[in-house]
C-alpha cells in the first residue's frame, strides 16, 4: 500500500524544499516532481547519467544505504563534487523508513 | 590543408580566416575538425555556417544551456529541418510510394509527447537491465575477435565493429534472420538523412535502402502483433501506459522507434569500437593502459568515458529556437537552425584540462556530452558503453601491438556533419 511520507531537498542556493512524496516512488521522481532545481535526471531514472545527484544527510545515510557496484561507477564520474554521502536519487526509493529523510542537491555543473 | 591552429584574424570582423572561408560541410574540414572548432570557441562561439545555413553552437556552457531547455530549442523542428535537407518532399515521396509509409522520427519530438514516448522506452535500457547482457554481448565479441586473422591487414570497421553492434541490436530486438551487409547499408542510408552530405541521386539510392529496411521492420512488428516473444519489438509492440489517454504506440510510433532503435545504435557504437582500434594504434601509452584497467569494472568504466570525450562519434545533432533567445552573449532569431557541436565541448581546455590527452583520471569525466544531454541524452547509453566495455576489456586481453596499416592523412571518414565516422581502419595486431 502506498503511504505519503515526507522528503526535504535542500538546493544548491540553499533554498530547502520540503515535498510530500510516495512511498514506492524514487526519491529523484519526488525532486522532480516537485520541480526541485538540479534534480535534472536526464536518464528518467537508468542509473546512466548522474544528474539527479545528492547528498544524503550524515543522519540518514544509514538508512539509505550506499550506492550498489553499477551507480558506484556512476557517481565516480562526477568524482569532483562526490562526497561520502552521495548518492543518485534514483536508485533511492522511498519507503516508511525514509519519511522524514533529508537531502542535499549535488552542483549540476 | 588549411588546418593550423595559428589562423589569421581578419581586422575588420575580428574572426579567423578559417571561419570566414571555411565551412563544417567541406569534406576536409568535417574529416579534420579539431582547429576549425578551436578556432569557433576562440573567436565565434556560435558561429553561422553560411554554406549549411545553421548556427554552429561550440562551447561547452553554451551547449548545456541548450539542451537543458528542450522547449525554446526545439528538437522536433530542428531535426525536420535536417532531415533529408534539400530533398525531403520528393524522399517523403519515395518512402510513402514504395516503403509501405512515411514515419516520422517519434522520439525526436518536444515535451510533452517525447516524455511519453520516452516513458515508453526508458525501461528497456536502464543500467542494470543491461549489464544482464554482458554474458551475451561478451560471447558476440570474443567470437568475432577470434575470427580475425593475426599478422595482416584487416578492416576493423568492416571485420569487427559493425558485425558487433549489428548482432548485439538484432539480438535484442530479435531479428534472428538478416543480412549484415544489407543493414550495414541500410544504416548509413538512414543516418545520411542527418549529415546534409548527400547529394540528390544519393538521396534516392538512401531512399531506396530506407524503404527496404522498412518492409523488413515492419514484417517482424506484423509477426509481433500475433505472436508476442520476448524482445524488444514486442516490447514495443505490446507497451502500455496505464491510466494514460494514449496509453499504446501507434503502428507508425512502433516502426519508426524499432527503425530508430535498429539504427541510431548501430553506426556509432561501431565506431566508437573503430575509435578504439584508432587510439590503441596510434597511442601506444593508453594501450599500457588498458591492459592495466581490464580487470576492474570500475576503471574500464572511466576508460571507456575518456574514450568517447575524446573521440566522441556523434558530433553534431540539431535543434531550432522556438522564439527569439540570447544564447553565449548572441542574440538569436525565432527559427535559427542549430548544430550542437558536441565534439568541440568535449574538447574545451577549461573543462578538460589538457583535452587533446587521453586521461582517464579526469575527476569530471562525467560532463563529456558524447551522449548530448537533457531529456534527449542519448536514451541506449548504457548499452552502448557496455559493448565498448566489454570490446575493450576482451581487445585488452586477446590482441596486442595493434598498428594502423594507413597513413593517418589518408584514414576515410564519412561525409556528414551528425557523426565523425571512420569508414574503414586498416589495422595489423598480434595474439596475445
Amino acid at each position: 500500500m502506498m503511504r505519503e511520507v515526507t522528503v526535504t531537498f535542500v538546493e544548491e542556493d540553499g533554498t530547502a524544499r520540503v515535498l510530500a512524496a510516495e512511498t514506492g516512488q524514487s526519491l529523484m521522481q519526488a525532486g522532480k516532481d516537485g520541480g526541485v532545481a538540479g534534480i535534472l535526471a536526464d536518464c528518467s531514472g537508468s542509473c546512466a547519467c548522474a544528474t539527479c545527484h545528492v547528498y544524503v544527510d550524515e543522519a540518514w545515510f544509514g538508512k539509505t544505504g550506499a550506492p550498489d557496484a553499477i551507480e558506484d561507477e556512476m557517481l565516480d564520474m562526477v568524482a569532483d563534487v562526490r562526497k561520502p554521502t552521495s548518492r543518485l536519487s534514483c536508485q533511492i526509493k522511498l519507503s516508511q523508513t525514509l519519511d522524514g529523510l533529508k537531502v542535499t542537491v549535488a552542483p549540476t555543473g | 590543408m588549411n588546418t593550423t591552429k595559428q589562423t589569421g584574424v581578419c581586422p575588420v570582423t575580428g574572426k579567423g580566416t578559417m571561419l570566414e572561408q571555411r565551412s563544417l560541410i567541406d569534406p576536409e574540414i568535417s574529416a579534420h575538425p579539431k582547429a576549425y572548432y578551436d578556432a569557433m570557441r576562440a573567436d565565434d562561439p556560435i558561429h553561422y555556417d553560411e554554406k549549411l545555413h545553421m548556427y554552429l553552437v561550440s562551447r561547452f556552457e553554451d551547449i548545456q544551456t541548450i539542451q537543458r531547455d528542450p522547449v525554446t530549442f526545439s528538437v522536433e523542428h530542428g531535426y525536420k529541418a535536417q532531415y533529408s535537407a534539400g530533398y525531403f518532399e520528393e524522399f517523403k515521396e519515395i518512402l510513402e510510394r514504395e516503403g509501405g509509409g512515411y514515419f516520422p522520427d517519434a522520439i525526436m519530438s518536444d515535451p510533452p509527447y517525447h516524455t511519453r514516448i520516452r516513458g515508453l522506452m526508458d525501461k528497456a535500457f536502464t543500467a542494470h537491465r543491461v549489464r544482464e547482457l554482458e554474458p551475451c554481448i561478451t560471447e558476440i565479441v570474443v567470437d568475432l575477435l577470434d575470427k580475425l586473422p593475426a599478422g595482416e591487414p584487416v578492416d576493423i570497421v568492416k571485420h569487427f565493429s559493425v558485425p558487433v553492434t549489428i548482432r548485439v541490436i538484432c539480438e535484442q530486438l530479435g531479428v534472428e534472420q538478416y543480412n549484415a551487409d544489407k543493414l550495414s547499408r541500410w544504416s548509413q542510408a538512414v543516418t545520411a538523412q542527418i549529415g546534409r552530405m548527400q547529394n540528390r541521386e544519393q538521396m534516392v539510392e538512401n531512399a531506396k535502402e530506407i524503404c527496404e529496411l522498412q518492409h523488413f521492420l515492419i514484417g517482424h512488428i506484423k509477426d509481433r502483433q500475433k505472436h508476442p516473444k520476448e524482445d524488444m519489438i514486442s516490447d514495443l509492440v505490446h507497451a502500455r501506459i496505464e491510466g494514460s489517454d494514449e496509453p499504446t504506440l501507434t503502428f507508425k510510433e512502433v516502426v519508426s522507434l524499432v527503425r530508430a532503435l535498429m539504427i541510431a545504435g548501430n553506426d556509432t557504437t561501431a565506431t566508437a569500437m573503430t575509435n578504439l582500434f584508432y587510439v590503441l594504434g596510434t597511442q601506444p601509452k593508453v594501450a599500457e593502459l588498458l591492459k592495466a584497467s581490464a580487470d576492474d569494472d570500475k576503471l574500464m568504466s572511466r576508460f571507456v568515458e575518456e574514450l568517447l570525450r575524446l573521440e566522441p562519434p556523434v558530433r553534431g545533432l540539431s535543434r531550432m529556437t522556438t522564439k527569439e533567445v540570447e544564447v553565449g552573449g548572441r542574440l538569436l532569431p525565432k527559427g535559427a537552425h542549430l548544430l550542437l557541436m558536441y565534439a568541440s565541448a568535449n574538447d574545451q581546455e577549461d573543462v578538460f584540462t589538457c583535452p587533446r590527452d587521453f586521461d582517464m583520471d579526469r575527476p569530471n569525466l562525467g560532463r563529456h556530452v558524447a551522449f548530448g544531454g537533457g531529456p534527449h541524452r542519448c536514451i541506449g547509453l548504457s548499452l552502448a558503453r557496455m559493448e565498448i566495455r566489454i570490446a575493450a576489456r576482451e581487445v585488452a586481453k586477446r590482441l596486442e601491438n595493434i598498428r594502423l596499416k594507413i597513413p593517418l592523412a589518408d584514414i576515410p571518414y564519412l561525409k556528414s556533419v551528425a557523426t565523425h565516422t571512420i569508414e574503414h581502419l586498416p589495422i595489423s595486431f598480434t595474439k596475445r
